[in-house]
């Protein structure tokens, strides 16, 4: 074998041993069986980071679809999972949305509401703004269709006023 | 006088010769063909290379980065005593400082000469193939001070200090080779024993409740806690020690200089 072929089978070997190296020491598998696994993530990761970089990144559809059925089934454990799935790298608005929209279904109550739920729904929805500052959902089942919408209406669920003691309140309908 | 009267002088005999050709002898040089490297005289230069120049070529590209990069990875991992599980514990930040303070005293002691391995005269492969040989080096030399410093603590301060104090006064020594290789073998071999047999034993298993580990061994368990000890598997230091021994023994394969004699 000539010199230079020596020289560049040293190039790619020290490449690719040392990216397994780096790859074992940053995803930190606990057994050899747990090495494919964390292969099969890490290049799923790698694959989702390139689309996005390149543009070509997109929700996946039937996770999508999944977690918009587990949401008008009031299951919003499981739809949040589901938007998660779909939407991995959080850079889609609608998806983002109905996370945020989840928070606050689940957080809601008739009498009092849950203040952590309410706070997880505005994070994500300073991510809906983020990405997209125009955004206005679509879905004729939601009566808060923009992120101003329902920004306000958590932010009147945190706040405790004097309007809270109105024992009318219970009759009021979830958005 | 012409050459001929002079030769008739000599033999007495008269010569009947009506030509000499005189050709001066010249030296035949075989010429290089095309495609063929030639020397600045025009000779070919010898293309294939002999089976020692091939063996070093393997040794120095193939065999070296393949146990610095197995000194890498084996560097940082631990194996969990509870369930056998992989821990890939990764380098300290010190332990860079102390690897970068080595390759200094490598180039100092002439372990390797830094023209012998990066030169203008090189061919620009070449340089940056010896280039990735020196980053797996410094790679598993990282991961020798990984292994060899305790993880937390207290311990982990002094055996760090005790190395910095002998690499800082190393790199003022007036040093060469076999006295770099004695002091290196000494450091490491006491870290060893300091880390994976003294503290190794003082650390108490882990899987035990509050009340067996007070009962069974509360010295061993207070030092446990007082000293931030790890908790490892004995197959740890056996692993360890494979890496130390891989490494040393890749220490050796380095040669100065890659120069072509």
């Amino acid at each position: 074998m000539k010199e230079k072929y020596i020289q560049i089978l040293v190039i790619a070997m020290t490449l690719v041993y040392g990216v397994f190296v780096i790859f074992l020491y940053a995803a930190e598998p606990r057994s050899l069986e747990e090495i494919s696994s964390k292969v099969v993530e890490t290049v799923q990761n790698a694959a989702t980071k390139g689309q996005v970089i390149t543009g070509t990144y997109e929700i996946d559809q039937a996770k999508f679809n999944e977690g918009l059925m587990a949401f008008r089934q009031n299951n919003f454990i499981v739809a949040r999972d589901s938007f998660a799935k779909a939407d991995p790298e959080r850079r889609d608005a609608r998806t983002q949305f109905y996370i945020s929209y989840s928070f606050y279904r689940q957080g809601w109550g008739r009498v009092t509401n849950d203040d952590a739920l309410f706070k997880q729904a505005l994070e994500s929805l300073e991510r809906v703004n983020f990405i997209d500052k125009n955004f206005r959902s679509d879905d004729q089942d939601l009566q808060l269709r923009t992120p101003a919408e329902l920004k306000n209406e958590l932010e009147e669920g945190l706040r405790v006023t004097a309007d809270d003691f109105n024992p009318l309140k219970v009759f009021r309908e979830r958005k | 006088m012409n050459a001929m009267d002079d030769v008739e002088e000599k033999t007495g005999r008269d010569l009947d010769v009506d030509v000499i050709d005189v050709e001066e002898v010249t030296l035949v040089r075989p010429t290089a063909t095309r495609g063929e490297l030639v020397a600045s005289d025009g000779r070919p230069l010898p293309t294939k290379l002999s089976d020692h120049e091939r063996n070093s070529l393997y040794l120095r590209y193939l065999v070296l980065p393949f146990v610095f990069l197995t000194v890498t990875l084996l560097g940082g991992l631990r194996i969990d005593s509870l369930d056998g599980a992989f821990i890939f514990n990764r380098p300290a930040l010190v332990c860079l400082i102390f690897a970068a303070i080595l390759l200094v005293l490598f180039a100092r002691s002439g372990v390797m000469k830094l023209d012998g391995w990066f030169a203008e005269s090189f061919p620009p492969l070449k340089n940056v193939a010896n280039g990735f040989v020196i980053l797996t080096l410094f790679a598993a030399a990282t991961q020798i001070f990984n292994s060899l410093l305790p993880e937390l603590g207290l311990p982990f301060w002094i055996v760090a200090f005790c190395f910095f104090w002998t690499l800082w006064n190393n790199l003022f020594a007036d040093f060469d080779v076999r006295k770099l290789f004695r002091s290196l073998g000494g450091l490491f071999g006491l870290a060893f024993v300091a880390k994976y047999l003294v503290l190794a034993n003082l650390t108490a298993p882990a899987g035990r409740t509050w009340f067996e580990a007070l009962t069974e061994n509360p010295g061993q368990e207070a030092i446990t806690r007082l000293l931030d000890l790890p908790r490892y598997s004995g197959s740890t230091g056996y692993i360890q020690f494979f890496a130390v021994a891989l490494f040393l023994l890749g220490l050796y394969l380095v040669p100065p200089s890659t120069r072509d004699n």
